[in-house]
Formats: C-alpha cells, structure tokens, sequence
C-alpha cells in the first residue's frame, strides 16, 4: 500500500527547504566563481607554476611601449595585471614611471567594455601596492570608477570595487579622495541593490566605517539614514549592516529616524539574535538598540515596546554569557527603562543575568 | 536540583540595581570601548588569464560592439554611448533640448546638474560645473565624459576682435528692434501707431502717389 500522502502544509515546508538548497547552492558556487579570481601578492608565483616571470625590466619595457603608442593592447594588460601580482618591486617601478597610469586610465574610460574591464583589473592589481600607489590610482582613475559603479556590466563594477577596496585598505589620503566623489551613496545603493554587487560593496563600506570613519561627511550620512530601510537581513552583505549603521553613528542626534528606518533596524536585531555570539551583526546590533532606545521615542522601538518581547530577548542575549556584548546589553537595558513604559521592578524581576 | 540550584546563577534585583546605578545612559559612541576583533581584510588582485583575453580579441567585432551597446546607454540622436543613465541623461538634455538650451539663454537659473547624481547643485555655466567638480569631488580636469567640451554653439561665434574690451555682444537677431506690441491701457489697439509691418507703409505711400498721378491725369 502506498504511504500517505503529504498534507499540503507538509509540501509547502518541503518546497521552501528545496528552493532554500537551490539558493544556497547558488550562491557558493557564485562565491566560488568568483573567489577563483582572486589573489594576493605574490601568492601567484606559489599557484600558478606554468607562469612566466615578469620582473621589473619587463615593466619598465611594457610601461615605455605603451606610453609611446599611447595605447595599451588587451595583451599588455594582461601582462602587466600579472606582473603587478608578481612582486611589490614590480609595482613601484610601474607607478614611478610618468605618463603609465595615464594609459591605463586612457583604456579605462575607452568605448569598450572589455578593454575597461581589462584596464580595471590591471588597476586592482596595481592596488596591491604601497599607500602612495594608492593614492595616485584614487586621483587619476577614482572618478571613472566610482562612475562606472552606475553602470550595466556586473564584472567592471565588481572589479571597481574590488579595486576601491584595496585602495580604501591601504590609504586614508586616497580614502578622502574618494569619499569626495561621493563613493559613500554609490556604494550604499549598490550594497541595497539585488544585483551580485552587495557583498563587494558592504566590504567598501565596511572599509570605510573602518579607516576613513572621519572623512564621511554629514550629507553621505543623512543619505545612508534616509535610504536605511531599503535593506534586507536576508541579502548578502548584511553582516556588515549594523556595524555601518553603528560606526556612521546614523542613529544619534543629529539625524532623525522615521518609523520604517527603526522597523528595519528591528528586524535586522531580530534577525542576528540567532548568529553566532561573536559575530558583528550580534555585537553592533546590541549597540545599534542602545542608540535607538536612546533616541527617547517609544514609538520606534516597535515590537520591543512590549515588555515581554524586551524581556525574552533580552535574556536570550544574557544566557549567550559573552563578556563583549555585557556592558552593552546593560546600557540597551538601562535606556530601556529611562523610556518608562514599564515599572522598572517588574521588568528587572523578569531579568535572567548571569553572575 | 537542577533548579534549585539555578537562582543562585542569575544576579538578583538589587545587584542590577548597583550595576544599573554605575552604568551610563545614553549614546554608545563609535570611538566607546570595548572594540571587538574585526574581521580581517586581505587585499586580493585579479588572476588574469593570457588565453582567455586573447580569446576575447578574436571574437568578431559584431559580437563586441553589440555587447558595448548593451552594457552602456546610447543616445539615439547622434549614437553616443555613455556608462551611465545620468550621463546620457545630461548628454539628452544639454546637447539636444531646445528648451534647455533656451532655458541657459535666458540665464535666470542654474541649469547645468553635476556630473555626480547624488550631488543636487546645478550651475549657471559647464566651466562652474567644470571647477565645482575640480574643486569638491576631485575630478581630473579632462574628465572624459564633460559634455560642456562639445558645444558647437560658441565654435560658431568666434571673438573677431581678442584684443577688445570686453562687452556683452548681443546676437545679430536680437541688434535690430524687436517687433513690440502696441500697449493699449484699455483702449483698441487700432488707435495707436502700427508699427509691425514698416514695408506695407511704403506701399501705402505708393498708392497715394499713384492715386495723385491719377487725379493729375484728370484734371489734365
């Protein structure tokens, strides 16, 4: 005789499982594809066994060729892009020769998609350089860019960014120099948007919130505050959402939240109450809450408004007994009671801290 | 047992209270401690294969343009191709829109956007635009998509006198008077002086001498 059949709510759960696998895979083998890309300095010599060697008189010989033809061909660029992989040596005698990056930036801004992907990739190796590469990267080709990164084509915007993060890595001066071409606002929307560019650019703004913290001007802050709502806990880049959030110091005094700004933030603490203790979704959260709650506005803390709602994850958040996340669970707590929605006692009685 | 033993686990009321009366409230600031251990980030570059870019050369050039077309924004006037909508649409708007170009004649505000979306300023001039985008967002001076480097309008009024004192040179339409409507204050306009069509008094002038001629003949 044949089983029973499966209830419909049965077939429902098992599609999502199905659908949820299939996304999952996608996405790593993506992550796959893509990382199959990378490489650091130097690592290549160790990988890639087959490839010839380019020392610092082939870069010198490549750069000379191709500032006198005032043209670089797809093969020289590939050829330099493997050459700047090769050393730190390679990449400074590049760098000091007058006239080279100008070339590269020439074929960048060309009417070829190709040709600018080519040219972007040889810049994200030249990146792996010194601080003053950097910056000179920043000033000649940051504009084209952080232009491109409103573009169509997936891979050049992936390779700007990825260039703009090493070069945010590696330079404050550079950082400042892009900050002002409005990177901050580019890279939020891209970070929001669902096209494969989220995680590249959470990772930007993540450098920035990181070493360039005091370049961020107020407007690419209001920017991020009115925008914040268009973020969703389940895109990919999102465990760098509240660290941002938090180190942009976007909820404070100086910017005014609305009720869909605080509902998304409550949703994305809801969402990394189940992440690992140390993760930096969990810890920022936690502050990020303590702000909100700050704020001195019942209305958008939401859900939390409700004692017990406060009261469960609050002592979800203790029972973790994580030494880091405290002191802020303390202020989260103490801000809480300054809004007086509840009788502090009952609340505290209801309160499982660890000794 | 077990839960006879877990009360004493848990801070009681009052000593949250202590700890509560030791805490600060308000704001945790992004410089507070404790900072956690951030993930690391390594630099990575590009691993570029010779073979696969060379590959890419030899494809037909069909193949390529149609792909340059579908990765950027054409302008269908004059089948320019731009990287991004805005840039298309400042390109649209300042190198085909009369009405915009009218708009910059009568020069009563900025029109000129930046080349930057999310920056709102607009400028009366390119060059502002030019040295706004120079000065605050650290563009290169050549920057390669200025659409201000391409108006054809100042190519066609060149200055025939460089050394000259600077006047405002008006357009050679705008030298002659222009036709002016006849004011009325409330009174037909028949009663004032027609002033549109100067030749038509010439031929008026014409009749009478002609209706004279005819009245000499006459009485001849």
């Amino acid at each position: 005789m044949a089983s029973n059949p499966t209830s419909p709510l049965e077939n429902t759960i098992l599609r999502s499982k199905i659908r949820e696998n299939a996304r999952d895979q996608r996405l790593e083998c993506r992550a796959k594809a893509k990382d199959s890309l990378r490489i650091g300095l130097g690592q290549v010599k160790k990988e890639v066994a087959a490839l010839e060697s380019l020392d610092t008189k082939d870069v010198i010989g490549l750069a000379g060729r191709i500032k006198r033809r005032k043209h670089a061909t797809s093969e020289d660029l590939c050829r330099l892009s493997l050459a700047f992989l090769q050393g730190n040596d390679n990449i400074n005698a590049f760098a000091a020769i007058p006239g080279a990056i100008q070339v590269l930036v020439k074929e960048l801004t060309g009417p070829h998609i190709q040709q600018q992907i080519n040219a972007v990739e040889c810049l994200c190796n030249l990146s792996l350089g010194e601080a003053h590469v950097s910056e000179k990267i920043a000033s000649l080709a940051g504009s084209y860019m952080v232009t491109y990164l409103d573009g169509k084509e997936e891979r050049l915007k992936r390779s700007c960014l990825w260039t703009l993060a090493n070069i945010l890595a590696t330079c404050d001066k550079a950082g400042k120099i892009l900050l002002q071409m409005q990177l901050v606002p580019k890279c939020w929307r891209l970070f929001n948007d669902s096209s494969g560019c989220q995680e590249d650019a959470g990772t930007c703004l993540f450098l920035i919130a990181t070493h360039c913290l005091h370049h961020v001007s107020a407007e690419d802050r209001r920017y991020i505050a009115d925008n914040l709502h268009s973020k969703n806990p389940k895109d990919s880049g999102s465990k760098y959402f509240m660290y941002i959030v938090h180190q942009l110091d976007i909820v404070g005094q100086d910017h005014e939240l609305g009720a869909q700004q605080a509902e998304c933030l409550l949703h994305f603490f809801e969402e990394t109450l189940s992440t690992p203790v140390d993760s930096l979704g969990l810890i920022y959260g936690v502050r990020v809450m303590a702000n909100l709650m700050a704020l001195g506005d019942p209305k958008l803390i939401g859900r939390l408004a409700d004692p017990q709602n406060f009261i469960n994850a609050l002592n979800q958040l203790f029972a973790l007994r994580s030494s880091q996340l405290h002191s802020d669970l303390i202020r989260l707590l103490k801000n809480f009671l300054l809004l007086n929605i509840l009788d502090s006692k009952l609340l505290l009685d209801s309160l499982n801290i660890y000794a | 047992m077990d839960s006879e033993a877990a009360p004493s686990e848990f801070l009681s009321t009052e000593q949250i209270l202590k700890i509560l009366s030791e805490t600060p409230a308000g704001f945790i600031k992004a410089t507070d401690p404790p900072s956690p251990i951030l993930p690391p980030f390594k630099k990575l570059g590009v691993l570029v294969e010779i073979d696969e870019i060379v590959g890419i050369q030899d494809k037909p050039a069909k193949i390529s343009d149609s792909r340059d077309k579908e990765q950027s924004y054409s302008c269908a006037e004059c089948r320019r191709m731009l990287p991004t909508a805005h840039l298309l649409d400042l390109h649209i708007t300042e190198q085909h829109d009369f009405y915009f170009a009218a708009s910059v004649d009568r020069g009563d505000k900025p029109m000129f956007s930046c080349f930057l979306e999310e920056c709102t300023t607009k400028f009366h001039t390119p060059r502002q635009r030019k040295d706004h985008c120079i000065i605050v967002h650290k563009f290169p001076a050549n920057y390669r998509f200025d659409q201000g480097n391409e108006k054809p309008k100042e190519k066609r009024h060149p200055k025939h006198k460089p050394n000259s004192m600077e006047v405002d040179e008006l357009p050679a339409e705008t030298k002659s008077f222009p036709y002016i409507k006849a004011f009325s204050f409330g009174h037909q306009t028949h009663r004032t002086f027609y002033t549109r069509k100067d030749h038509k008094a010439g031929e008026t002038l014409d009749d009478v001498q002609t209706m004279k001629d005819a009245i000499n003949d006459i009485l001849d």
